[in-house]
């Protein structure tokens, strides 16, 4: 269970691609697996790379969100990127707009997001 | 016009796994009757939430999925039973909202907002039974 | 459409074949009486058949279907084919399939149901009236009870045909007129242009929403301009769905701008109580573009400014 999720590392952030469905036990695993990555390696930012998910549901929704959360807690910077036109229209007609959540197009657009981010902050 | 199931099909909601069978059997239904991804995406979402729902908080249940028509068009039903506890404050829920984790306020709401046709019943102590109805895209 | 199509659009399988069945009430039995009517059939296929296209030909409408000598002889060895195929004693998948031919043939070339109708009339008559000639009256009265039921299951299936037609062309136009409906532009590198023109239902308003997502997908656009000057109605619904829209293309990584905002819009939404606050709204289009420009780093820049001085070479050339 613990690695389902790859987590990488570009540059100075962390791109974990969620390719499988993310469901209880899995879903703890990739919250632990992220967590224990930020914290061990120091990053400055987060990519989560959800474009292979055909379905998210509220309750993905906010495993995702959540774990953005965390890291942030962390000092760690999170972005959602490639979500799909239909997963998306389905959250947004559910009431679910995932606010306070960054997004951007695909993982150029999210580390660009994550530079500006950054510069923001200082 | 009269609503008639063409094929019924009754999967069982105890465990985690089912969930999932559940979700992509309606899956595979929408994409048998040409849904578009939006239509799929909006009765696999639905579906989704539900069967959680009945596994999280009924205990346990079926799912009938069913394939109808009216003469004019194809639909999918899918109709979820659990003895469960039931809810106690059906409108409560149902006007939605966020809510906290884990409660399932959310995804009763929402999901109601995915399908063409959504009905509940639910007795306290006794059960829920809901049915949602989506209508193939135009 | 093909025969072929229609059964699936139809959805006839077994189980529909066993509804139908059913409910026309078409009996085992009744299949067997026709096989063994068969002689009788064979007798009476050319009188039969003739005296079929005489109202055929004898109307025109439906005369105008049969061009010169050679198109009835052909049509008439078919309803041959058609008419002993009363009485093979079968009725399965492949007999609704060959009865689908048939329709889709006269679908094809136009014939309007109710001829269609008409002509089965008359094949009823003119099978009743030998049946009862030839045969001794139970006889006859049975074997004409079988041929009905088969004929009207036979009548149902081309009705179908014409209804499976008729919904595949208006699922065609109802595409079409999607696409016309939600003409999003690209207007710029990553730039995208929706001019949004007449009342939005909210079918519409739904397909609008799934047709932008898409294209800021294929397109990878940083932003959207929608520009709803042309829509003469902002009510709740439309103001929803347009915020709807935003937070959809928000979570795509990408911006929504609103232009075409009228006073009165204005005074609506807000009346309303629209959440616009995650909204770039602006009331015309040009200044919508060059805020979608600015969102790409870019700008417009006028070009006198670039060549540096009157008469001279341009400072820079541009793309």
């Amino acid at each position: 269970m613990r690695g389902s999720i790859p987590i990488l590392r570009i540059g100075d952030a962390l791109l974990a691609t969620v390719h499988v469905e993310l469901h209880d036990a899995v879903a703890e695993a990739f919250q632990t697996d992220v967590l224990t990555a930020v914290e061990k390696r120091r990053t400055r930012g987060l990519v989560i790379d959800i474009s292979g998910l055909d379905m998210v549901d509220t309750y993905v929704a906010r495993i995702l969100a959540d774990t953005g959360r965390m890291a942030k807690l962390m000092g760690t910077a999170t972005v959602l990127v490639g979500m799909r036109p239909e997963v998306s229209a389905t959250l947004v007609r559910m009431g679910y707009t995932m606010e306070g959540v960054h997004t951007a197009l695909d993982l150029d657009e999210g580390l660009a997001l994550l530079r500006r981010l950054r510069t923001r902050r200082r | 016009m009269v609503v008639e199931a063409r094929t019924r099909r009754e999967m069982k909601i105890a465990s985690e796994d089912d969930v999932a069978l559940v979700r992509r059997a309606v899956r595979a239904l929408a994409e048998s009757h040409r849904f578009d991804v939006f239509a799929s995406a909006a009765i696999t979402t639905a579906t989704s939430e539900l069967t959680r729902n009945v596994w999280v908080h009924g205990r346990g249940g079926v799912a009938l999925l069913e394939e109808v028509s009216d003469d004019e068009r194809m639909g999918i039903r899918v109709t979820f039973r659990d003895e469960g506890p039931g809810i106690e404050d059906v409108e409560r829920v149902l006007a939605g909202g966020y809510s906290t984790a884990k409660s399932m306020g959310l995804g009763l709401s929402g999901s109601r907002r995915l399908v063409d046709e959504f009905h509940l019943e639910s007795i306290p102590g006794r059960g829920t039974c809901i049915q949602i109805l989506k209508w193939q895209p135009f | 459409m093909s025969h072929r199509k229609y059964m699936k659009t139809l959805r006839l399988d077994d189980a529909d074949l066993r509804s139908r069945r059913a409910f026309f009430e078409l009996r085992d039995e009744d299949l067997a009486r026709l096989a063994t009517l068969r002689p009788f059939a064979e007798k009476h296929t050319d009188a039969i058949v003739d005296a079929f296209y005489e109202l055929l030909l004898g109307h025109p409408e439906t005369r105008r279907f049969f061009a010169d000598d050679a198109t009835i002889r052909r049509v008439k060895h078919a309803q041959r084919e058609y008419f002993l195929g009363l009485f093979q004693g079968k009725c399965d998948l492949a007999y609704v399939e060959d009865r689908l031919r048939v329709g889709a043939a006269h679908e094809r070339i136009g014939l309007a149901p109710r001829w269609y109708l008409g002509a089965y009339r008359r094949y009823l008559q003119l099978m009743h009236d030998r049946l009862f000639a030839d045969l001794p009256e139970a006889e006859a009265r049975a074997g004409f009870d079988s041929v009905q039921r088969l004929v009207f299951f036979d009548i149902a299936l081309a009705v179908d045909t014409y209804i499976a037609a008729n919904l595949d062309a208006v699922g065609r136009h109802q595409a079409a007129i999607r696409e016309l409906s939600t003409p999003v532009i690209r207007v710029h590198d990553r730039i995208l242009l929706l001019p949004l023109v007449g009342a939005i239902d909210s079918v519409r308003a739904q397909q609008v929403m799934d047709t932008v997502l898409l294209r800021v997908v294929e397109e990878k656009a940083k932003c959207i301009i929608i520009d709803i000057a042309g829509v003469p109605v902002v009510d709740t619904k439309v103001a929803d769905n347009l915020v709807k829209t935003t937070a959809s293309v928000r979570l795509l990584g990408a911006q929504t701008i609103l232009t075409g905002i009228s006073a009165q819009v204005a005074r609506t939404m807000v009346q309303l109580g629209v959440d616009i606050s995650a909204m770039h709204t602006l009331s015309n289009l040009s200044e919508g573009i060059e805020l979608a420009l600015d969102i790409v780093g870019k700008g417009i820049t006028s070009k006198s400014r670039l060549r540096g001085g009157a008469g001279g070479r341009p400072a820079k050339r541009e793309g």
